[in-house]
């Protein structure tokens, strides 16, 4: 692919330029061969993608994002965040615009082709969506940070209701057996059938559970050590790192080589444990992030090795590529702003099987995008600011 | 100089399939307006949405709630915009005490070229004038000098949805109430300033103002009419070199009156007074057409405030009104107005001569060419069209003019 590419290239050098520019051509190829350069996957936002919703539906802040294995989209939101003028077609103040199913199914064209979610009979929707994610056996999983919400919820793909573990209202802290506290993510291990619960805004730990059951089958808290839900106070960036998860405790994403990584969000951290919750290691991102701080989520890249990790900090507006054996950050990108490729708290992120980028974004900001993969590259800046396509007037 | 030209022509396979996309999918989004507005073959303006203009800011700046755009001489783009006041603190963590993150909101006023360069910034408050707390609406003269008017109310009483306090959030004292137009040069430096924060006048003044929401300068007599506005329910003229008081008039070209009206109710009578004052625009031909927004019409002048006519648009919204701000189309007879409804998040295309909606563009949402509160609009002298999205929308959106064809 990339060879032919580079024929291409010299090709049209030829026609367009002349035999100077095939020289210059050569060279630089030759200063990529050598391998200089750190080399980090590239991406390009995709402008036009999602395709505009039917019946004038809005997003609210939209706080969870997956792929599936048929490489679909999937996205939860929060209807009930847009503001009087945003739902006047709801309100009959104006045409537009209505609250979208807080559940939204896209192909890879972008177009959305399945919506569902809300209240119904034998199970608690949750106050407060959070957190999408499609398990190995196609059902839908989602939590809650809502006040009282302490259970997740898992479905099929079409919406019909399979189980609810944990129940509204029955938090009873970071070392109750049977109910969560404000679930941020869930990811289900295929090979062990079992569910990681990311738990969460109340309480501070990781939960392990049976996937088809929900039997709580072990927790823990940073560092593997007991959870406490005493309050740790405001973070401070020169103090010794906290031996709790700050709340919320924001993803927990089990690697294919059997590490768990999990964000904890407002130390600025992520924490590398065991499958049984042994500590591995632990590595701070942007350390000096105050307020909601900068470990929001994580997504592996698609190659069999899951060579990087992309975090989605929506402290600082950005996706940082880390190399996932030494959890050095290669670059980033991303900046502050509503255009295409730039954030407002960005939430949640997910990749496909072409390694292509997905993510949301919450408070005011209230969308999806996608971040098209191009291949690897030579990293020239650590921030790279707002990536267009290639060849757009940037 | 050669490498660059060389990558240029690399891309261009890219670019051609980006734009492949995006026609697409502006197809999509025209259809759809089209379809919605169910005309025959009556000829429009045609627009694509520009996903990549302007270019990102410098320094992590970031835009607030966006309330006035406007179009210079040199098709330069100037906006102006409401900054940190109308931003949560995760907005704008760098300029926090301790700062927690990125961003910082951008000078209150900017100025792009047409390929959205940004080429100039400015603004904030200074010595001899009064910087509004929240600006409204943006203007560049003949004589290129560039107009603000201040259109806040006090802090206290400010909306703000979803700005959520946070933890560190400082209460501010209370800022006073915009009564003020401003006048500057292209670069910044005060000329003048008419009314005065704080010091809040009627709809009979002829001093000051009552939040102003917009302004306008008519070359051939060097005045400046007002838009006066979120408070006051009047037009009100001033000569734009002296800022002398030369006249002014209500709905209807009637005495305007600041008494209480009843809701807006879209069968009822008409009322006789303004509403919302938000815009005031001149045509090549002499007229002034202003907004009436929450009263969804556009009543139009002549220039001694003889009332000639009215219509409706989208005249069952209610809420914040439907007709926010209009530009007319760059061709010498102004065949079209356009009209910016931040209630129902769409542009209309009107037919100057009849004042009947031809067809509109926009839907609400958060992509390029959706819209949220899109409260103002311009033409540059290509036809292309610049609007700005106040509240969350917070951003400027270039639609590229494609020629006048049939809507089908």
């Amino acid at each position: 692919m990339r060879s032919k590419h580079n024929l291409y290239i010299g090709l049209v050098f030829l026609i367009l330029l002349g035999s100077l520019f095939i020289g210059q051509s050569f060279l630089d190829r030759a200063t990529v061969a050598e391998g200089a350069a750190v080399m980090a996957p590239r991406f390009e936002v995709d402008p036009m993608w999602p395709k505009p919703l039917p019946n004038h539906w809005y997003l609210g802040s939209t706080i969870g994002v997956a792929c599936d294995a048929q490489d679909h989209v999937w996205i939860v939101h929060r209807p009930d965040t847009v503001s009087a003028n945003e739902a006047a077609g709801d309100a009959k103040t104006g045409e537009c615009c209505s609250k979208a199913p807080p559940i939204l199914e896209f192909d890879q064209a972008g177009n959305l082709i399945g919506h569902w979610g809300g209240p119904g009979q034998g199970y608690e929707w949750p106050e407060s969506n959070h957190g999408i994610t499609i398990d190995y056996k196609g059902n839908v999983w989602i939590g809650g940070n809502g006040t009282n919400d302490a259970q997740v919820l898992k479905f099929t793909q079409d919406g019909k209701f399979l189980a609810q573990y944990g129940h509204s209202g029955k938090n009873g802290g970071s070392n109750d057996q049977e109910n969560f506290g404000r679930v941020a993510k869930i990811f289900v291990d295929p090979k062990a059938n079992e569910a990681y619960i990311s738990d969460g805004y109340l309480n501070k730990r990781v939960v392990v559970i049976d996937a088809d059951t929900g039997k709580f089958k072990r927790y823990w808290g940073a560092y593997g050590n007991k959870p406490d839900d005493k309050n740790l106070g405001r973070y401070d960036p020169d103090a010794p790192p906290a031996q709790q998860f700050r709340t919320p405790v924001h993803c927990a994403e089990l690697s294919n080589d059997g590490f768990l990584y999990v964000c904890d969000r407002v130390n600025d951290r992520i924490q590398v444990f065991k499958p049984d919750g042994t500590f591995v290691k632990e590595q701070f991102v942007a350390k000096r992030s105050l307020a909601d701080g900068s470990v929001w989520d994580i997504a592996f890249s698609r190659d069999p090795q899951q060579k990087y990790i992309y975090l989605a900090d929506g402290r600082n507006q950005k996706v940082y590529i880390i190399q996932r054996d030494t959890l050095e950050i290669l670059t980033s990108f991303g900046d502050g702003g509503r255009q295409p490729g730039q954030f407002y708290g960005v939430h949640s992120i997910a990749t496909d099987s072409k390694g292509n980028i997905y993510t949301t974004e919450t408070y005011e900001s209230k969308r999806l995008q996608k971040f098209v993969y191009k291949g690897m590259a030579p990293v020239t800046k650590m921030d790279q600011g707002t990536v267009w396509p290639a060849g757009s007037s940037k | 100089m050669n490498t660059t030209k060389r990558r240029h022509g690399l891309h261009v396979g890219v670019i051609f399939s980006m734009f492949l996309v995006a026609g697409a999918s502006a197809q999509n989004l025209s259809t759809k307006s089209i379809a919605a507005q169910g005309k025959g073959s009556a000829q429009a303006p045609r627009f694509v949405v520009d996903p990549l203009w302007p270019k990102p800011l410098p320094n992590h700046w970031v835009l607030g709630s966006v309330t006035g755009v406007t179009v210079d001489a040199q098709d330069h783009i100037w906006i102006t915009h409401r900054g940190a006041d109308s931003m949560a603190n995760m907005e704008k963590g760098a300029i926090l005490s301790p700062p927690t993150g990125c961003c910082t909101p951008a000078p209150p006023v900017l100025e792009f070229d047409t390929a959205g360069n940004l080429i100039g910034h400015w603004g904030g408050p200074g010595e001899g004038f009064d910087w509004p707390q929240s600006p409204g609406g943006i203007a560049v003269d003949n004589k290129g000098n560039v107009w603000i008017t201040g259109a806040g109310q006090p802090e206290a009483a400010a909306a703000r949805p979803a700005a959520a306090p946070a933890a560190n959030a400082r209460p501010a004292a209370p800022k006073p109430q915009d009564a003020q137009v401003l006048k500057f040069s292209k670069s910044g430096q005060f000329i003048l300033q008419i009314g005065h924060a704080g010091k809040v006048e009627g709809s009979d003044s002829k001093s000051g103002f009552n939040r102003p929401a917009a302004v306008t300068v008519d070359p051939a007599t060097n005045e400046l009419y007002i838009a006066d506005g979120f408070g006051n329910r009047r037009i009100v003229v001033f000569d734009a070199e002296g800022g002398s008081y030369k006249r002014h008039w209500g709905a209807y070209g009637e005495k305007p009156d600041d008494g209480n009206l009843a809701a807006y109710d879209p069968s009822a009578t008409p009322v006789r007074q303004f509403r919302t004052v938000s815009c005031a625009a001149i045509s090549k031909d002499g007229l002034v057409y202003v907004c009436d927004r929450q009263n969804d019409r556009i009543q139009v002048f002549q220039k001694d405030g003889k009332f000639v006519k009215e219509a409706f648009v989208s005249k069952t919204t209610r809420g914040d009104g439907s007709v926010w701000d209009l530009a007319f189309s760059s061709d010498p007879k102004q065949h079209f107005l356009f009209v910016a409804d931040g209630h129902d998040k769409k542009v209309f295309v009107l037919r100057r001569d009849t004042l009947e909606a031809v067809t509109s563009f926009g839907d609400g949402g958060r992509m390029p060419g959706q819209f949220y509160g899109v409260g103002s609009i311009a033409v540059d002298s290509k036809g292309n069209v610049y609007t700005g999205e106040t509240y969350e929308g917070k951003r400027v959106q270039k639609f590229l003019f494609k020629g006048v064809g049939t809507s089908r």
